[in-house]
């Protein structure tokens, strides 16, 4: 043999490790019932990221889950039926969470689907979940998936249209007029990143660099260059995953003195420990989970909010993170619905009752759906925080 | 775009070049002494990494804890080359390589499972605060894996050109039938380049951590970028290894300042395949054609 079969060789085998590396491991996991109900579970599919570039989001939402489905069913379920929770790994591809939903729709005859994590997987659900006629309740932050409006997919955070503009009203109340934008091409920056620029000239804010980078990279030095090169007020970056330290710390090694605002993609604590003191300063929307005194003490809110704290903190040994908070909203939305159904239950009815969900006080905000708007949050269910002392608080304006 | 700002991307470069380079220096090594892709490669990278966030983690000073990241990762290859491949390697390179890829999954999952799927910081060797270095700002972190990728091209040459380990590897990449013949162990030699492939890819890891963090799948894409360095510079050549990953490291951050970070891959991936097709042998590459 030859030089050139060893190279169709290497090539043929990076193709195979490149599909088996963004693959993953896809991890089933069936999750029964907890109480002795004598009547038949309720069947909710879960889509999630287990493993990964969202494997660090998907991990606390099925934590929450788990930890609200054994609760409920410990309080003898809903309406006597237990909850049953079938979870599926979609290892941060669509492709895969398409396959997921297909196969709870098929094999396991779920009544309502919560995911994906991701906003990319959420939209590629959506084929399945309109031949089915099955609700969904995504726990991903992009505007499309409420903005392609359909009467079956409803969504528990914030999306972009709401922070983002909150986000920059933010930074033009401190004075800063020139920004430079650094976004990540994944579904959730590059949602974010249309907004901003849409957005933008309503604040009174100009974009003077607009940087990208992918998801997966291990340095945005360059990038960062470009956007010192400019001269920008302040940087705004918005992203979903472990980059976020390194464009910190790349500001700060290029000696870049700008404030770093961000959006509710980098409400993560990893983000603090990876960037350590570079991530001072930083100033970021997010929900009011991370510090509960911004519900208000005595509202149910902050009650709802503490008691799952607590509970999350006393089984799992860490303070839940807002995306835990959207896995919860997500299995109470769905929860509530069941409770109102009369009847027997389909995917129908279902859908219908949680359109007609009004003022469920999750973690996330206050939910109201409608027949237009299928998120129901707005501004203020959001606040700033910013970073001091390696911890967060919130950010006065 | 002033100088500075030029001097910064090829610093840039430079810095991520280094990384590549060691991983390819990884796969060089394996090619060179048994013809197959050790897709593993990466998952020695992630496992260094990993070892020394979880030592600092358990309170491990971090010198022992990259030593121990380096022992352990090196004996995972040796683990791996005599548990798992040598006893089918009478099935050809294909079915070896295939393995390699399973090897890889396995460990990918079973770091998942120890440690979570978050990513980890590991604290910067000496110090945060940047350095100027001829009108560039770099992490100090960075003359780190400069430092090591210098150190570990002049220890290889060394180990090739002058040692009769070296003399060994180089005859089994020649002809395993051969070096047998004239009394070389070459079941031996062929683990201990896998368990120096692991090696050289844990320092990588622990040695990039600090910079990026580091987290259960890292290994994937940078096994691809160490593959395509070596691909690059030429299989089976420590040099073109090392010239393959500056390359790489270089053109990326070339399409960033030219052209955006969204194409940076796809720049360099069209840079790899038009030297392929121009040069199939890489830059500075010359056995592969006697290969096999």
């Amino acid at each position: 043999m030859r030089g050139k079969p060893v190279r169709a060789l290497a090539a043929l085998t990076a193709i195979v490790l490149a599909s088996a590396g963004l693959a993953g491991c896809g991890a089933k996991q069936e999750a029964g019932g907890g109480g002795e109900t004598k009547k038949e579970p309720y069947r909710i599919g879960v889509v999630v990221s287990l493993t990964g570039t969202y494997a660090g989001l998907g991990t606390p939402e099925k934590q929450a889950m788990e930890m609200e489905r054994d609760r409920i069913n410990a309080e003898g379920g809903v309406n006597g039926h237990p909850i049953e929770l079938i979870f599926e790994d979609d290892a941060t591809d669509p492709a895969k969470a398409a396959a997921a939903a297909t196969k709870l729709i098929d094999q396991d005859g779920v009544i309502a689907i919560i995911g994906a994590t991701g906003t990319a997987q959420t939209m590629a659900m959506r084929s399945e979940i309109q031949r089915a006629g099955v609700p969904q309740v995504s726990m991903a932050g992009g505007s499309v998936i409420t903005d392609q409006f359909d009467p079956l997919v409803f969504q528990t955070p914030w999306p972009n249209r709401v922070v983002v503009p909150f986000v920059l009203k933010a930074i033009a109340k401190k004075g800063y007029t020139k920004i430079a934008l650094i976004s990540d091409t994944g579904g959730f920056g590059k949602d974010g990143h249309d907004i901003i620029v849409k957005e933008a000239p309503a604040a009174g804010i100009t974009i003077v660099a607009d940087e990208t980078f992918n998801p997966g990279d291990t340095d945005v030095s360059s990038q960062l260059t470009k956007i010192r090169a400019a001269n920008p007020d302040a940087v705004l970056m918005w992203n979903a995953g472990k980059e976020a330290a390194l464009v910190a710390k790349g500001m700060k090694q290029l000696g870049m003195k700008q404030p770093l605002f961000g959006g509710h993609g980098n409400a993560r604590k990893e983000f603090i420990e990876g960037a350590g003191d570079a991530a001072e300063g930083f100033v970021f929307a997010a929900g009011k989970i991370l510090i509960p005194e911004a519900y208000g003490t005595g509202t149910e809110a902050y009650k709802v909010a503490t008691d799952f704290i607590e509970s999350f903190n006393a089984k799992y040994g860490k303070a839940p993170d807002t995306f835990a908070g959207h896995a919860h909203d997500a299995l109470m939305i769905v929860v509530d619905a069941l409770r109102r159904v009369e009847g027997e239950v389909t995917p129908a009815k279902l859908r219908d009752a949680i359109e007609q969900t009004k003022g469920l006080v999750g973690v996330g905000g206050t939910f109201t759906f409608s027949s237009t708007d299928h998120n129901g949050l707005s501004e203020s269910d959001i606040v700033l925080y910013r970073v001091e002392n390696g911890a967060w608080v919130l950010d006065e304006r | 775009m002033t100088s500075a700002d030029v001097l910064q991307f090829v610093a840039s470069g430079l810095q991520n070049g280094a990384i590549y380079a060691l991983v390819a220096l990884g796969f060089t090594l394996v090619f060179a002494s048994t013809g197959i892709i050790n897709f593993a490669q990466g998952e020695f990278y992630m496992l260094g990494g990993m070892l020394v966030a979880a030592g600092v983690a358990a309170g491990v000073p971090l010198g022992v804890s990259v030593a121990g990241a380096v022992v352990i990762t090196s004996a995972v290859g040796c683990l791996i080359e005599r548990a798992v491949l040598r006893p089918v390697r009478s099935a050809g390179p294909l079915a070896l390589i295939i393995i390699t890829i399973g090897c890889s999954m396995l460990l990918k999952s079973w770091i998942r499972h120890l440690f979570g799927p978050d990513e980890r910081a590991v604290p910067p060797f000496s110090g945060s605060e940047p350095v100027a270095l001829a009108g560039a700002l770099i992490q100090p972190q960075v003359l780190w894996v400069l430092g090591i990728t210098v150190v570990a091209a002049a220890g290889l040459t060394v180990l090739y050109r002058w040692t009769r380990l070296g003399l060994a590897m180089r005859a089994c990449s020649i002809s395993h039938d051969a070096a047998r013949i004239v009394g070389i162990d070459t079941a031996r030699v062929v683990m201990l380049s896998f368990g120096l492939s692991g090696a050289l890819g844990a320092l990588a890891g622990a040695v990039v951590a600090p910079i990026t963090q580091t987290a259960y799948d890292v290994g994937a894409r940078m096994g691809l970028k160490g593959f395509a360095a070596a691909v690059l510079g030429g299989l089976g050549d420590p040099v073109g290894a090392i010239v393959g990953g500056l390359v790489l490291g270089l053109l990326e951050s070339g399409a960033v300042a030219v052209v955006s970070g969204t194409y940076k891959d796809a720049v360099a991936l069209v840079v790899l395949l038009l030297v392929l097709v121009l040069r199939p042998q890489g830059i500075i590459g010359r056995h592969l054609g006697e290969k096999l």
